[in-house]
């Protein structure tokens, strides 16, 4: 480790989600709230949490523990919206801080030095001021690593210098959550290699997890010793890297601001890329046009243009929000953009007061900046050289989820189930697949190859020779099947078919019952399909195509 | 008797210098070696337009594209509908160099013409035939970038055309089995050709020895290059030509 270690201060709002929901839906501070990702509960706030909603619970579980809670779906712009314009008050209080993720900031002590005389009283200084501002309740943690200072905050504890080694050694190896996207399937490893805490993983050689893990496992690796990569010194950077853009005129509009943002974005990262440099951290300012401004440092994992814009957008929407209602407006002159006097609703609105010095949102903002805060070597970033143009093949993706939307281009997974309609797992470009079901679990009576190419969902008729639908029977068919009567009415006769075999599963949990038989036929064209019957109801499920 | 004069004659004749001279295009993509005997050059063709027809067209088709991906080559499916990733990777694709797109059908023509810009290989169900122009363009820009498009409905301009003319599943024997594999019966430039796709394992197999309804006469038949079936391209009347002259000295 090179120089001095960087000694962290992160404050966490727990539960943000659920925080950041309840002032969006203006729900009281008393009331329930869950938040729901993907069917399932992300986040609970303290009131929900008392009547036993956990994470994870599905929609049912919470109106049965807690039937009087408030369920949210969640929004990220809303997470990032809502923090971005709380942590305003630190603005006069510190000189830095970093936006790690919603819900969760990072100060550097060194900027507190100068100003507080130690640790303890410095926090005590900028927690207070920010439960004064904004009434959420915010958990210090303490350590000389930003990723030990987070885990830190979740203890609401502070390490003391240079113990922070020993601090990570004993969390457990599932803290690795923390670490970004694809640490999930890293942490089930390490788990069944016997590694339970962070510090099993640390005593191990940086060489061997590297030679098995790659560079995200050393990353894990350096995050669990307590190393931390280091941003380049500054006097490294010959120019400030950074890309300015004045307005012709002030905006309000945040799809203006945004497509701004792209290209201003684009101009920094090139000016970056000749550096021979990759940036990790980006400061934004926004200057309005009555003077003001707004400072934020956002960490962006997978730094790319897109990326900047939306939290620009999300810095601009906060921002000027927040200067609206803070002015006591009313809601009546918003931050949307100002019709002009030919508009037949405005003369509704006859009364409107003239926006004074502080509501600076009516006219919106007149320059955008972008600084690159944080520059490190490209090494972990650069793709390997025995990929072939996967550059031009990103560019490409990008190009046809921007004509047509980011789900129309998928990227095939497999995770655990029987039929090929569960085992498919496709994900749209560049997000991480989200498995919800474990391909190394047993799956009793799944489909062997030959499998379907085609996966299909429609219900079907399958007829005996008098003419009456096949009933299944745990035994088998009842009768032989003939004929196969399509959704269109198209039929097919039936030349040969399969045995009929049952699933069984889930019998324990009403929930999770799965009954089904299912069977392959060959219809007089060659053409093979495969076919399950669920609740009496006969579905074509796979084509052999 | 040297086979020298002939060489000499025939490349003052036709501006051939040799038989690779032939063939001066770029390589074709590898394919799996039981579907090789399909192609004329024993591999996926670069810079052309296949059509992969018939019942099993789909199977087929990522069969012959599986050996191009695991050599890092990227291959996209445009209007397949929802393929069973499984399946796909039984038939030996590298999973991490297939992309799916879930576009509208009657786009199948841009995002053809903007995937052209970095993959290797396409395989398209068309929605829609396209008008002569813009198959010209297509066509020619494929030629351009040198990749392989994979149609699975005939189209005009296509170079090799493959149909699968008759597929005979095993297996299922009336209720007490499951499939197991599928005889196919598969036509192409070079002849009529017999294998297994899926085979028990999902990956196309060749059909083993000693399997009944007639082999000797459909091992004639794939043996044979069928004169009739690439008579209208010069190049293949230009290889008979030279066989007869190598015949006729030897």
């Amino acid at each position: 480790m090179s120089g001095e270690a960087q000694r962290t201060l992160v404050l966490t709002v727990p539960d943000w989600p659920a925080v950041a929901a309840a002032a969006e839906h203006e729900i009281g501070p008393g009331r329930p709230v869950a938040v729901l990702h993907g069917g399932k509960v992300i986040a609970a706030n303290a009131p929900a949490r008392a009547s036993g909603v956990a994470v994870g619970n599905n929609k049912r579980a919470v109106g049965f523990r807690c039937p009087e809670a408030r369920v949210v779906v969640w929004d990220e712009d809303v997470d990032n919206r809502h923090f971005s314009a709380g942590v305003g008050a630190l603005e006069d209080l510190v000189a830095r801080f970093t936006l790690l993720s919603p819900g969760t900031l990072a100060i550097p002590l060194d900027s507190l030095r100068h100003g507080y005389p130690d640790e303890s009283s410095a926090v005590e200084a900028l927690v207070s001021a920010l439960v004064d501002e904004t009434g959420w309740e915010f958990f210090p943690g303490i350590a000389d690593t930003v990723f030990a200072a987070v885990l830190a905050s979740g203890q609401a504890r502070r390490v003391e210098p240079g113990r922070t080694v020993d601090f990570l050694a004993e969390q457990p190896i599932t803290t690795l959550e923390y670490a970004g996207a694809g640490a999930t399937a890293l942490i089930e490893v390490f788990l069944q290699l016997g590694l339970r805490r962070l510090g099993d993983l640390a005593r191990l050689e940086a060489k061997d997890v590297n030679s098995r893990f790659g560079a995200f496992g050393r990353h894990v690796h350096e995050l669990a010793s307590g190393v931390e990569g280091r941003p380049l010194a500054d006097q490294v950077r010959g120019e400030p890297l950074d890309a300015e853009l004045d307005l012709d005129a002030p905006t309000t509009r945040s799809d203006t601001l945004g497509f701004l943002a792209r290209q201003l974005g684009a101009e920094l990262l090139t000016k970056v890329r000749r550096q021979g440099m990759v940036c990790t951290q980006i400061t934004i300012e926004l200057d309005a046009a009555a003077g003001q401004s707004s400072s934020r440092t956002w960490r962006i994992e997978d730094m790319q243009e897109n990326a900047i814009a939306d939290r620009l957008r999300w810095q601009a929407e906060g921002w000027l929000a927040g200067a609206s209602t803070g002015a006591g407006t009313g809601p009546t002159t918003g931050s949307g953009p100002r019709r002009g006097g030919t508009d037949p609703q405005a003369l509704d609105f006859g009364d409107e007061p003239a926006p004074d010095a502080e509501d600076f949102s009516a006219d919106g903002i007149i320059a955008l900046r972008l600084i690159a805060a944080e520059l490190t070597t490209p090494i972990g970033a650069t793709k390997s050289l025995f990929e072939e143009n996967t550059g031009q093949i990103t560019h490409t993706l990008e190009r046809l989820q921007g004509l047509f939307g980011p789900d129309a281009v998928l990227v095939p997974g497999i995770q655990g189930g029987w039929d090929p309609a569960e085992t498919n797992l496709w994900t749209p470009w560049q997000q991480a697949a989200v498995p919800e079901r474990s391909p190394g679990a047993p799956w009793p009576g799944a489909l062997h190859a030959p499998r379907p190419t085609i996966v299909e969902h429609s219900a079907v008729d399958v007829l005996a020779a008098d003419g009456s639908p096949v009933q299944a029977r745990p035994s088998g068919l009842e009768a032989a099947p003939t004929t196969i009567r399509f959704p269109t009415g198209e039929t097919a006769a039936i030349t040969d078919y399969s045995g009929s075999w049952p699933i069984e599963s889930g019998w324990w949990d009403p929930e999770r019952t799965v009954y089904r038989t299912r069977l392959q036929v060959v219809t007089d064209a060659g053409r093979a399909l495969l076919l399950s019957k669920e609740r009496g109801q006969w579905y074509l499920t796979g084509r052999y195509r | 008797m040297s086979a020298a004069p002939v060489v000499e004659q025939l490349s003052r004749e036709t501006g051939i210098s040799t038989a690779t001279a032939l063939f001066d295009r770029i390589p074709p993509h590898p394919v799996n070696p039981v579907l090789s005997p399909l192609f004329r050059r024993g591999g996926l063709p670069r810079g052309e337009l296949v059509t992969v027809t018939g019942e099993l067209s789909v199977s087929c088709a990522l069969a012959t594209l599986a050996a191009a991906t695991r050599e890092q080559k990227w291959c996209a499916g445009i209007g397949l509908g929802e393929p069973a990733v499984s399946s796909i990777a039984d038939l030996g694709v590298d999973l991490d160099h297939f992309v799916n797109l879930a576009t509208p059908g009657e786009d199948w023509l841009r995002v053809a013409s903007i995937l052209i810009e970095s993959f290797d290989i396409i395989l398209v169900d068309p929605g829609f035939s396209p008008s002569a122009s813009e198959r010209a363009r297509l066509l020619a820009k494929v030629r351009e970038r040198r990749m392989s498009v994979i149609g699975l409905r005939p189209m005009p301009g296509s170079t090799e055309q493959i149909e699968i003319t008759d597929t005979r599943w095993s297996g299922t024997e009336r209720g007490r089995g499951r499939l197991q594999s599928c005889l196919v019966r598969a036509r192409s430039q070079t002849g009529i050709h017999r294998f297994l796709l899926p085979g028990p394992t999902g990956t196309p197999v060749a059909v083993p020895a000693g399997t009944s309804e007639a082999p000797a006469a459909v091992s004639e038949a794939a043996s044979e290059p069928t004169s009739a079936a690439g008579s209208e391209d010069p190049r293949w009347t230009t290889i008979t030509h030279l066989r007869q002259v190598i015949d006729h000295v030897g």
